[in-house]
């Protein structure tokens, strides 16, 4: 039996835009999912994090100019306990769109920058959440 | 890949796997007969120890139980913690934002998960049960129990935890407010957080009412103690910490924590044949007479009333059916 989709929505490192985290967890709320805030964290917590709230995807807010070397070193996290391909990882912020293929070969599944809408985020969780 | 197969997860939770854990408070959130199954392959007595933490939404429960939780395991106890948020009557979504006051925990010693209510009112979720008996399974000591920020009825915690603290902080209504029923009633330990903020006439107020309520406290013995904290700084944890071991021994020893113990698994019990006759009901009788009657009760040629008799006496006629 299914349950909602949960999601584990988290910003590494030190960066306090938190405008961006708050409306994308707030659009996944209404679109019935249950969201894991995480806040503030390091990518160490950010994957233990991901483990015990058992989500399907993690969702990373960046936008400190450090996009690829906190999801790089996300993704390495979760290679290195075997869990690579586990989560859905998507990545969110202030990120300039000749980065977006460089992410998703480390691993993003998707990339959001500025001007993103809520609906096509969605509806690409739903589509790739492995339920 | 994740993996759904119960004998796998079952092994790997008795190695004490994190995942393991993880994952099976999922299967059983999602899915409440599935616990039966999950728990027939334990036999350990249930002794964990349960503390319910409850109060208004705002006043710092998240922040305490970090406190709490890492002095505990400062200790040397293994601690599982449970916190409720809401689930939206609207959307079925949640924004579970309880782990960000949590950032001090101890991974190795503290599994800390958040659960949406799921439409459950008594400020617990459906599953948390279920959940407490897990994390005994798995070895935890402590179980910390966080409910859904209450407001004056969400009173289900008292039938589940051990000790209870009822957290409050100062500038939240007058004497008044305290004698009211409800949750003011059903804390072990009157916390009054945010002591920064001027607790000091709050607490007295409680504590001369506690003077007052010899009725409630003639029946447990207890006079529930009021401390004050600060749970940013850790100010007076210890002396909370102090007082859930003083309301642990005086149930022990009055043979309340006994009582408490069956009382929970006699409500579970009952919640169970609760959930399967219903859940009977609803997928073998209901969908016919939703077809056939529904719009006849919207139209007012049957009445509510005679509709769930003859569901009921539908029901009753194929148990007998089953029996020949």
């Amino acid at each position: 039996m299914a349950g909602p989709i949960r999601v584990l929505m988290s910003k590494p490192g030190i960066d306090g835009h938190w405008r961006g985290i708050v409306v994308v967890s707030r659009g996944l709320r209404d679109a019935g999912m249950e969201v894991i805030f995480g806040g503030f964290q390091t990518c160490e917590q950010i994957v233990e994090t991901a483990i015990e709230e058992d989500v399907d995807m993690i969702g990373l807010s960046i936008h400190s100019g450090a996009h690829i070397g906190y999801t790089k070193r996300v993704v390495d996290l979760l290679k290195e306990k075997g869990l690579n391909g586990h989560f859905l990882l998507l990545v969110g912020g202030a990120i300039p769109s000749k980065d977006f293929e460089v992410l998703k070969e480390i691993g993003a599944a998707n990339v959001y920058g500025p001007g993103s809408l809520i609906k096509d985020i969605v509806a690409f969780i739903k589509e790739h959440v492995k339920k | 890949m994740r993996t759904d197969n119960l004998e796998e997860l079952i092994a790997k939770f008795k190695q004490k796997d994190r995942r393991a854990l993880a994952r099976l408070i999922s299967l059983i959130e999602n899915d409440p007969e599935l616990a039966g199954k999950v728990f027939k392959h334990f036999n350990k007595p249930n002794d964990a120890y349960i503390i319910g933490i409850t109060g208004p939404p705002g006043v710092g429960k998240s922040t305490l139980i970090n406190q709490l939780a890492q002095k505990l395991a400062e200790e040397g106890k293994r601690i599982g913690i449970i916190s409720i948020d809401p689930s939206s009557p609207f959307s079925g979504g949640a924004f579970l934002g309880d782990r960000i006051r949590m950032s001090g925990l101890q991974q190795d010693k503290i599994f800390m998960r958040s659960m949406a209510s799921r439409g459950a009112v008594g400020g617990l979720s459906r599953a948390t049960f279920d959940i407490c008996l897990l994390y005994e399974a798995f070895g935890m000591d402590i179980v910390i129990v966080e409910t859904v920020g209450a407001g004056q009825s969400e009173v289900e915690v008292l039938h589940l935890a051990d000790t209870i603290l009822v957290i409050n902080v100062p500038g939240l209504g007058d004497s008044i407010q305290c004698q009211k029923a409800g949750i003011i009633e059903i804390g072990d330990i009157l916390v009054v957080n945010k002591k920064d903020l001027g607790g000091e006439e709050i607490a007295v107020q409680l504590d001369l009412i506690l003077d007052d309520a010899v009725m409630y406290i003639g029946q447990t013995g207890w006079r529930p103690p009021v401390v004050q904290t600060n749970s940013i700084s850790g100010e007076g944890i210890d002396e909370l910490i102090e007082e859930i071991w003083n309301h642990k021994e005086h149930i022990e020893l009055a043979g309340i924590l006994e009582q408490k113990r069956q009382k929970r698994l006699k409500d579970k019990l009952i919640a169970l044949i609760q959930f399967k006759i219903l859940n009977y009901v609803m997928q073998h009788i209901y969908p016919t007479i939703e077809k056939t009657k529904l719009n006849n009760i919207y139209e007012n040629k049957y009445n509510v009333y005679d509709v769930a008799q003859s569901i009921y006496n539908d029901f009753f006629s194929q148990l007998k059916g089953r029996e020949s």
